[in-house]
């Protein structure tokens, strides 16, 4: 491999790790809010977590775009404020594939927090133990394949993710070109052989992460 | 499972901290550009040792990007147009604004492909997919139509365009073999080992085709920018530039 294709796959793998790493604590606070209670807005939040699951990616990029680029609403604020820039960034394909896979890591740890028993939580209350004690020490733990397969798959998504990412960060060689993006451009660009390596790297990596997430998800605890 | 985040944590840091470097140019260029410019690139950060990253997509692609606020220093365009665009945003620094290459159009075949000697052979059965950049906005394309149009072929075969990305993907559809022919730059032509030059448009029956490049007003390292931008101009790149048969404009 040549090192711009091992300088691709590392930036990859980082930036989906990343991005799951990003909404595990927001995507584990959902998911329990969404298990546990019953809140006004509830279905709509659900609604709109799930929406970049049927959304064409491009739309969420498109989206993403307009609302971050330099001239955009929080775009035109980061730039005046902090000087910073998000699009066609590195930071651009983090937001982009923490979008994309955050249905993903939500309704995966959703279900496996809605199986633990609300009894063996109600039992953790009634020793007198407060609600992040019982979230992290009960729920958490009794959740945990369910919520390691979600991240997973979440990760495996990002790592897959291409028309969200192509709209808000672009393909800048060594800076926000990401394996699917590499290798689309390589077939426009009919370079076979970079395309095959890439293609069957990106392959192999799926398999793993959604072998190791099948084997999570059937054994129980 | 909690352990984890906090091994990666540190080595996510470095790749990171690696990538966030920040003292160097990012230059947006034409795709057709691509061969000429990494290696002037590669001779201007031996010299200098100022790092100038490019982003090689079709021009009206990088407008676009520029206009939606895509950190860039310098955009070096295959057209005046997609130039024009960006002046009239006022996105580019005006004065650093000059035309600096020229280039000429060509018909491409696979290389054991449908021979072609005159423009009207263009028309025949056997060409049953002519690939462009796509007219509607990719430079090439748009060159590529308006010399058909001024040679009476586009309505004959507009029918059997296949519009691509940019002109070297446009090319590759060539190569591939997947399209009978093709409207390339010259220069493309000249890199690629799959085709072969069928016919050679003559620079004054062609539409004339200006490189024009300018520093970008949203750029936050213009004078690294305009330092690239006057190398560009040089000598040492205009040979590099020539090599790759680009034309001089002066």
């Amino acid at each position: 491999m040549s090192a711009e294709e091992l300088q691709i796959v590392a930036f990859s793998v980082a930036m989906a790790l990343l991005g799951t790493l990003l909404i595990l604590p927001p995507g584990l606070a959902l998911a329990w809010l969404l298990a546990r209670k019953n809140w006004w807005g509830k279905s709509l939040v659900e609604t709109l977590v799930a929406m970049p699951l049927v959304v064409p990616p491009v739309v969420t990029g498109l989206v993403l775009l307009r609302l971050l680029g330099r001239r955009g609403p929080l775009g035109s604020w980061l730039d005046q404020t902090f000087q910073m820039d998000i699009v066609f960034t590195w930071k651009a394909v983090i937001l982009a594939l923490s979008v994309m896979s955050l249905p993903f890591l939500v309704r995966n740890a959703r279900a496996a927090i809605e199986e633990v028993s609300p009894e063996l939580e109600q039992m953790a209350r009634t020793l007198g133990a407060p609600e992040w004690r019982v979230f992290f020490f009960i729920t958490l733990p009794l959740a945990r394949r369910g919520i390691i397969a979600g991240m997973l798959l979440a990760f495996a998504r990002a790592l897959g993710e291409f028309g969200a990412t192509i709209m808000v960060a672009g393909n800048i060689p060594g800076k926000t070109t990401t394996l699917s993006v590499a290798i689309y451009q390589n077939v426009q660009l009919g370079q076979d052989a970079t395309v095959w390596k890439l293609a069957g790297i990106s392959a192999a990596i799926a398999f793993i992460v959604l072998w190791l997430s099948e084997l999570l998800q059937k054994k129980k605890p | 499972m909690k352990s984890r985040p906090r091994v990666l944590l540190p080595v996510l840091g470095l790749l990171l901290a690696g990538l966030a470097a920040a003292s160097e140019i990012t230059v947006f260029a034409a795709a057709s550009l691509t061969n000429a410019l990494k290696e002037i690139g590669t001779r201007y950060e031996k010299t200098t040792g100022e790092k100038v990253i490019f982003n090689f997509a079709a021009s009206n692609t990088l407008a676009q990007q520029i206009q939606a606020g895509a950190p860039a220093d310098l955009f070096f365009s295959a057209d005046e147009a997609k130039m024009d665009d960006l002046d009239q945003a006022n996105l580019i620094v005006r004065d650093t604004r000059r035309d600096l290459l020229g280039n000429s159009l060509v018909i491409i075949t696979p290389t054991a492909g449908v021979k072609i000697t005159q423009a009207g052979d263009l028309t025949q059965i056997a060409i049953k997919h002519l690939s462009l950049g796509d007219p509607k906005a990719v430079p090439a394309g748009v060159y590529a139509k308006a010399w058909l149009e001024s040679a009476g072929l586009w309505e004959a075969l507009q029918t059997r365009i296949v519009p691509a990305e940019n002109v070297r993907a446009a090319m590759a559809v060539v190569e591939s073999g997947n399209a009978e022919a093709g409207i390339v730059y010259k220069t493309d032509a000249a890199i690629s080992k799959k085709v072969v030059i069928a016919l050679e448009i003559p620079a004054a029956e062609g539409p004339k085709i200006i490189y024009p490049a300018a520093v970008l007003s949203d750029s936050r390292n213009k004078e690294a920018a305009r330092k690239f931008l006057l190398h560009l101009g040089g000598k040492q790149a205009a040979e590099i530039f020539a090599k790759f048969g680009f034309t001089r404009i002066d």
